[in-house]
C-alpha cells in the first residue's frame, strides 16, 4: 500500500500538464481524501509504456515460434493407411483364363467343365496374401463340329473348329508340337491352354509358352484326364511347381532396390597344381543375356565375374576306392564354403540395398581330385552342385588333369573347354531357378501323373515368368505397404524430427507406383504390374532408410523448453506482471478520480 | 489446481482413441510368417579408447577370432574398434594384441578387417549400422545387410553403468536408444533372432527396455555390480581380458564348426564366484528353448543347402560349338504385352492430407504423458513436467504478493 501512495504522490506531481490544481491540501474543499480520491485524470503514459513492451513481446512471439519450427514435409498418412487396408482386406486378385480343349472325345463340355472346376477347387489352397480368380472354358472338338462351354464366353467361342487334330500330336518332337499350338492359338493371348487328345502313346508335356498337351490312350476315362488337367492348372500354371502357393521369403532373392548382382567366381583351390581360366564374356552374351532380359520386369540383373586363387574348401573329403575318387557327402555341404579364404565379396557394382548372388565354380587341387558329391541314397550327383537360399550356388568341376593323367600337359594357364563351360552354365541356370523357388529338373511329378516340362532357351518359360511376375508383384506390394506403414508410424512418433522433401516425394511416387501395379494386376498385365510393384517397393525402402531419420539427432521438446525458458520465462513473467500491475493501478486511479468527480458534482 | 481436475475427463476422452489405435497397430504387426534361417551376422563393438582400456579391445578381438573360426566370414562381420592398441606407441609388442599373459594367441595376427576404427565409432554410427540408415556413399562392407532370416550376434564391451554404455569417453548410448533401434530393426525384418552380449559394469541394465520378440540378451553383471578384469599382464603392463569374456572364450575354444553345444550350456557355464558378478540373461522375449538352440546358430555359420538335382537342359538342342547367338529364336514368338497403364484419377487426394499428420502428432503426447503418469514409470519425465507445472504456481504467487 505504501508503494501505491508513493506512486500516487509522484504521479500527481508528474501530471502537471494540466497543472491547474495545486498539490497542497485544499482545506477549502471538504471530504477530500487523497487516499480515496484524486483530482486529476490519471495519465496513460505508464500504461502505454508497459503495454507497448508487452505488445512487442507478443508481436515477437510468432517469429520466435517460427524460428524454432522444424520443417516436416507433409506425408500422405491417410493414403498409406488406405493402401495397407486395401491390400490386407481384399486380396490381390490376378485374373487367369484357362482353356481346355478335348480332341476326339465325345463328351458333354459342360460336364467336363464342371468336373475340372470341382477338382480345381479341391486343390486350391487358401493363400491369405494373394489369390487368383480364374475362368475356365472348355471346347470339345469332334472333327466335324465343336461344342463349347460356357456358351457365352468369348474365349471358347473364338477357337477355330477343327484346327487341332490328333495327327498333330503323333510325332515325338515336342518343340514342333509346341510351335503348332502357338500357330493355332496365336501367341498374343494370355490364356493358358490345355489340349487333351485321344491318341496312342501316353504323353503329358507342358510347352515353353502357355500351352500344355496330353495324349490319352484309348480306353482311359476322361474323368481321370480331367483330374490331371486340374492338377496341371493349379500346381503348375498357378503355383509354378512349388508345393504350396504361399510365398517363402528365402526364395525371393531380389534386393530391396529391385536389383540382383550375379557374381560368378572361378576358384582355383591350389594354383600350384593347375590354373584355370574361362571365356566368360562369350558365355555371358549367349547364355546369360536372354535370361537376364526375360527377367527384366522382375529384377534388374547385372553380372560380374572374377577368377580367384588359393581358395581351398573348408570341409573334408574321403577317398572312395570303388569310385576311384574323393567323395564328399551332403552332410558336408553346409561347411563347404570356406569364408575365410574365399573372398567373394569384392563387388563394386552392387549398391547398398541390392542383393548379391554368388555362383562359384570350384576347381579342386591335385590332392583331392576328382571330387564327387555323394547323395544320401548312395548315388553320385549328376551336377556336383548345390545352392544356399539367398546366397547363391557352388559347382565342383573336375579338370581334365585328374580325370586322365596321361593326356594332360600342365601349362601356365588352361582354359575350361567350351563344352564343359556350357554344361556348367546349364547347371547354373538350374541353380538360379532353384534360388527363385523353381525346380531344376524338367519333369513335374504330380499326384496324378508326370508332366514333362519343356525347357526354354531363356531359362524360364513364359508361364513360369507369369508365375514369377505374380508372386513378385504380391510380395513387393505387401512389402511396400508394410514399409510405408512403419515409416508413417515412426514419423508420427517423433514429432520434432525434420522430414525432408526427398522423403515426401519418394512416398508419393511409391504410392503412385503401387496404385499402378494394383490396377495392372487386376487387368492381367503381369509384367507391367511386376515392374511397377518393384519400383514401389524400392521407393518405399529409399524413403524408410533415408539417412536423416535418426532419432538421436533431434532434440526433444523438453530440451527445447529447457534451452529457451531460462531467459524467456523470467522476463516474460516480469513484463506480464508489470503490465497487469499498471492496469490495476490505472483502474484504481480512475476509480478515485471518478469518486472525486462525483463528489465535486454533488457538492457543486 | 481446479483446472487440472476438470481436464481429467477430457484427457481420458483424448486417450481412448489413441489407445485403440495403438492396440490395432500392435495386433496387426504381430502376424508375421516364420522365415528360414539363412545366414549369421556379427556386430562386435568396442567402445573405449586409451591404452588402459586394452582389455576391451582384446575382448572384442577375441570374439572376432572365435566367430571367424566358427565360420562367419568377414563380409558378415561388422567390427568396430574405438582405438588402436596393436600399433599404439605404448605397446611393447607392436602389431600384436594378446588376451592372455601366456601370449599364446596373437589376436591381431592376420586377416583382421576392422570396419569402423577410431573416431568413427560413435553412437550415431552404431545406431546407423543397426537400423541401416546410411548415407548412399557408405560401402557395403560397413553396412549390416541382414534380412529376415538372419541371426545377429551383437557384442558390446567397454565402460558402462545404469542404463547406459559409454562411447569414446565423450558420449553415451542409452538403453532406450538401443531398444528403439532394435524395435526398428524388428519392424523392418532385419533379423530373425538377435543375441546381445554385453560385457561392462551393470551390463544387464542396458537391455532393460527391450521389448521386441526374438531377442536374447546376456550381460556380465547386474545392476549395482561391477564387471572385473581377469588378470594383469605384467609384460604388456595392463589387464588383458575381462572375466566374462575370458570364461566365454574358455567355453568356445573347445568347440569347432561341427559341434552343437547348446546355448543353455554356454549360459550356465558362468560361475558367479569366478566372475565376481552375476551374469544375468534375459530370455522372456525369446520363444525357443535354450536347450535346443546350438551356439553355432549365433556364433558360427552353418549354411542351409539344397542339392541341385539336374542341369537345365535348354541348350541340348543347340549344337555345341555353335556360339553364334540364336537369340532371335525366341524373340519372334515372344510378345511382350506393354499395354498403356491406366492412370488412376485420385491424385487430388494427395493434396488434402496435409494437416492430418500434424493433428495426429499433437494429440498423442497427451496420452503418452497420461500413460506414463499412471504407470509412474519414468520418474525423469515426471520431474520435467512437474517443473513445467511450477511456473504457473510461480506466476500466481508473485501476483498474490503484490
Amino acid at each position: 500500500m505504501a508503494e501505491i501512495s508513493e506512486a500516487n504522490d509522484s504521479d500527481s506531481s508528474e501530471l502537471q500538464d494540466n497543472g491547474s490544481e495545486a498539490p497542497q491540501r485544499p482545506e477549502s474543499e471538504p471530504d477530500f481524501d487523497p487516499k480515496l480520491m484524486r483530482k486529476t485524470k490519471p495519465g496513460l503514459k505508464r500504461l502505454v509504456l508497459t503495454f507497448s513492451v508487452l505488445f512487442s513481446f507478443l508481436l515477437g512471439f510468432p517469429f520466435l515460434w517460427k524460428s524454432v519450427e522444424i520443417y516436416r514435409s507433409p506425408l500422405p498418412f491417410r493414403e498409406i493407411d488406405s493402401l495397407s487396408t486395401q491390400l490386407r482386406s481384399d486380396n490381390l486378385l490376378f485374373p487367369l483364363h484357362f482353356h481346355a480343349l478335348f480332341v476326339g472325345f465325345d463328351h458333354d463340355p459342360d460336364h467336363l467343365r464342371r468336373s475340372i472346376l470341382l477338382e480345381i477347387t479341391k486343390l486350391t489352397s487358401q493363400n491369405p496374401k494373394c489369390s487368383n480368380s480364374y475362368t475356365l472354358s472348355v471346347n470339345v472338338d469332334l472333327g466335324s463340329h465343336c461344342l463349347h462351354s460356357p456358351v457365352s464366353s468369348p474365349h471358347s467361342s473364338s477357337y477355330p473348329c477343327g484346327s487341332v487334330t490328333a495327327t498333330d500330336f503323333v510325332q515325338n518332337d515336342d518343340v514342333a508340337v509346341d510351335e503348332r499350338l502357338v500357330s493355332v492359338f496365336g501367341g498374343k493371348t494370355k490364356e493358358y491352354i490345355v489340349a487333351v487328345v485321344k491318341g496312342g502313346s501316353e504323353r503329358a508335356v507342358v510347352g515353353k509358352h502357355r500351352h500344355a498337351w496330353m495324349v490319352v490312350g484309348g480306353g482311359r476315362k476322361v474323368e481321370v484326364a480331367a483330374v490331371k488337367v486340374a492338377e496341371l492348372l493349379v500346381k503348375l500354371f498357378i503355383n509354378g511347381g512349388r508345393e504350396e502357393g504361399s510365398i517363402r521369403n528365402e526364395f525371393m532373392p531380389v534386393g530391396a532396390d529391385g536389383k540382383i548382382v550375379l557374381s560368378f567366381n572361378l576358384l582355383n583351390a591350389d594354383p600350384l597344381d593347375w590354373v584355370y581360366d574361362w571365356d566368360f564374356e562369350k558365355i555371358d552374351d549367349t547364355l546369360l543375356a536372354p535370361m537376364i532380359e526375360a527377367l527384366g520386369p522382375v529384377a534388374n540383373i547385372s553380372v560380374e565375374s572374377q577368377v580367384l586363387y588359393h581358395t581351398p574348401k573348408a570341409s573334408f573329403s574321403f577317398w572312395n576306392q570303388k569310385l576311384e575318387s574323393y567323395v564328399f557327402s551332403t552332410k558336408d555341404l553346409p561347411f563347404f564354403v570356406n569364408s575365410n579364404e574365399w573372398h567373394l565379396d569384392t563387388s563394386i557394382a552392387a549398391g547398398g540395398r541390392s542383393n548379391i548372388l554368388q555362383f562359384a565354380v570350384y576347381v579342386p587341387s591335385a590332392k583331392e581330385c576328382p571330387l564327387l558329391l555323394q547323395l544320401p541314397n548312395g548315388e553320385i550327383s549328376k551336377t556336383n552342385g548345390f545352392i544356399s537360399p539367398m546366397w547363391g550356388g557352388v559347382i565342383v568341376w573336375n579338370p581334365q588333369g585328374c580325370l586322365n593323367d596321361s593326356e594332360f600337359e600342365p601349362s601356365a594357364k588352361n582354359i575350361i573347354p567350351i563344352q564343359d563351360l556350357e554344361n556348367m552354365f546349364e547347371v547354373f541356370i538350374g541353380q538360379f531357378r532353384q534360388l527363385f523357388g523353381f525346380k531344376s529338373v524338367n519333369v513335374y511329378a504330380g499326384a496324378s501323373g508326370d508332366w514333362n516340362l519343356l525347357p526354354s532357351e531363356r531359362g524360364f518359360t513364359e508361364w513360369e515368368l507369369d508365375v514369377l511376375s505374380r508372386q513378385h508383384t504380391c510380395f513387393n506390394l505387401h512389402s511396400c505397404a508394410t514399409t510405408l506403414v512403419s515409416l508413417s508410424r515412426l514419423v508420427q512418433s517423433l514429432p520434432r524430427m525434420i522430414i525432408m522433401d526427398d522423403i515426401g516425394k519418394q512416398v508419393k511416387f511409391s504410392l503412385e507406383a503401387a496404385k499402378l501395379a494394383l490396377s495392372n494386376a487386376s487387368s492381367g498385365a503381369y509384367e507391367s504390374s511386376a515392374a511397377a510393384s518393384s519400383q514401389a517397393r524400392s521407393l518405399a525402402e529409399d524413403a524408410f532408410f533415408h539417412p536423416s531419420i535418426m532419432s538421436v539427432s533431434y532434440y526433444s521438446f523438453e530440451h527445447c523448453f529447457a534451452v529457451y525458458s531460462p531467459f524467456f520465462l523470467p522476463v516474460s513473467m516480469h513484463v506480464v506482471l508489470a503490465a497487469l500491475r499498471e492496469l490495476r493501478r490505472y483502474k484504481q486511479e480512475k476509480a478515485k478520480y471518478l469518486v472525486w468527480k462525483a463528489k465535486a458534482n454533488t457538492s457543486s | 489446481m481446479e483446472t487440472f481436475n476438470n481436464s481429467k475427463p477430457i484427457l481420458l476422452f483424448l486417450l481412448l482413441p489413441c489407445l485403440l489405435l495403438y492396440s490395432l497397430i500392435a495386433f496387426n504387426s504381430s502376424s508375421v510368417e516364420a522365415a528360414m534361417h539363412t545366414n549369421n551376422w556379427a556386430v562386435l563393438v568396442c567402445t573405449s579408447r586409451f591404452w588402459f582400456n586394452y582389455r576391451h579391445m582384446a575382448n572384442t578381438l577375441s570374439l572376432y577370432r572365435t566367430v571367424k573360426r566358427l565360420g562367419i566370414p568377414d563380409e558378415r562381420i561388422i567390427l568396430m574398434l574405438a582405438d588402436d592398441m596393436a600399433c599404439n606407441t605404448r605397446n611393447k609388442y607392436p602389431a600384436q594384441v594378446f588376451n592372455n599373459e601366456n601370449h599364446r594367441l596373437n589376436l591381431y595376427g592376420d586377416n583382421v578387417e576392422v570396419d569402423y576404427r577410431g573416431y568413427e565409432v560413435t553412437v550415431e554410427n552404431f545406431l546407423r549400422v543397426l537400423t541401416g540408415r546410411h548415407e548412399t556413399a557408405v560401402p557395403r562392407s560397413k553396412r549390416l545387410l541382414s534380412d529376415e532370416g538372419s541371426h545377429i550376434l551383437l557384442y558390446m564391451t567397454g565402460h558402462g553403468g545404469d542404463e547406459f554404455l559409454k562411447f569414446q569417453d565423450s558420449e553415451e548410448l542409452q538403453s532406450h536408444d538401443l531398444a528403439d533401434a532394435v524395435k526398428q530393426m524388428k519392424e523392418k525384418h532385419r533379423f530373425k533372432e538377435l543375441l546381445i552380449m554385453v560385457d561392462t559394469c551393470q551390463a544387464a541394465t542396458l537391455f532393460n527396455q527391450l521389448q521386441s520378440p526374438g531377442v536374447l540378451a546376456i550381460g556380465s553383471s547386474m545392476k549395482g555390480e561391477n564387471s572385473y578384469s581377469h588378470h594383469l599382464d605384467s609384460d604388456v603392463g595392463v589387464s588383458v581380458v575381462d572375466r566374462f569374456t575370458y570364461y566365454t572364450l574358455a567355453f568356445f575354444e573347445r568347440l569347432n564348426i561341427y559341434d552343437n553345444a547348446s546355448l543353455s550350456s554356454s549360459f550356465s557355464s558362468y560361475n558367479p564366484s569366478l566372475l565376481m558378478s552375476t551374469a544375468y540373461y534375459r530370455k522372456d522375449l525369446y520363444k525357443r528353448n535354450l536347450e535346443e538352440v546350438p551356439v553355432t546358430n549365433f556364433f558360427g555359420s552353418v549354411m542351409e543347402t539344397i542339392h541341385t538335382d539336374a542341369a537345365y537342359k535348354a541348350l541340348s538342342r543347340i549344337n555345341s560349338g555353335r556360339f553364334e547367338a540364336q537369340t532371335s529364336l525366341d524373340q519372334s514368338v515372344h510378345h511382350i504385352e506393354k499395354r498403356m497403364p491406366m492412370k488412376v484419377n485420385d491424385q487430388e487426394e494427395t493434396h488434402n492430407i496435409i494437416p492430418e499428420g500434424e493433428e495426429g502428432a499433437s494429440k498423442c503426447p497427451w496420452s503418452t504423458f497420461w500413460n506414463k503418469f499412471r504407470k509412474g514409470e519414468n520418474v525423469d519425465t515426471l520431474v520435467n513436467y512437474g517443473l513445467v507445472a511450477m511456473i504457473p504456481l510461480l506466476v500466481i504467487s508473485t501476483w498474490l504478493v503484490q
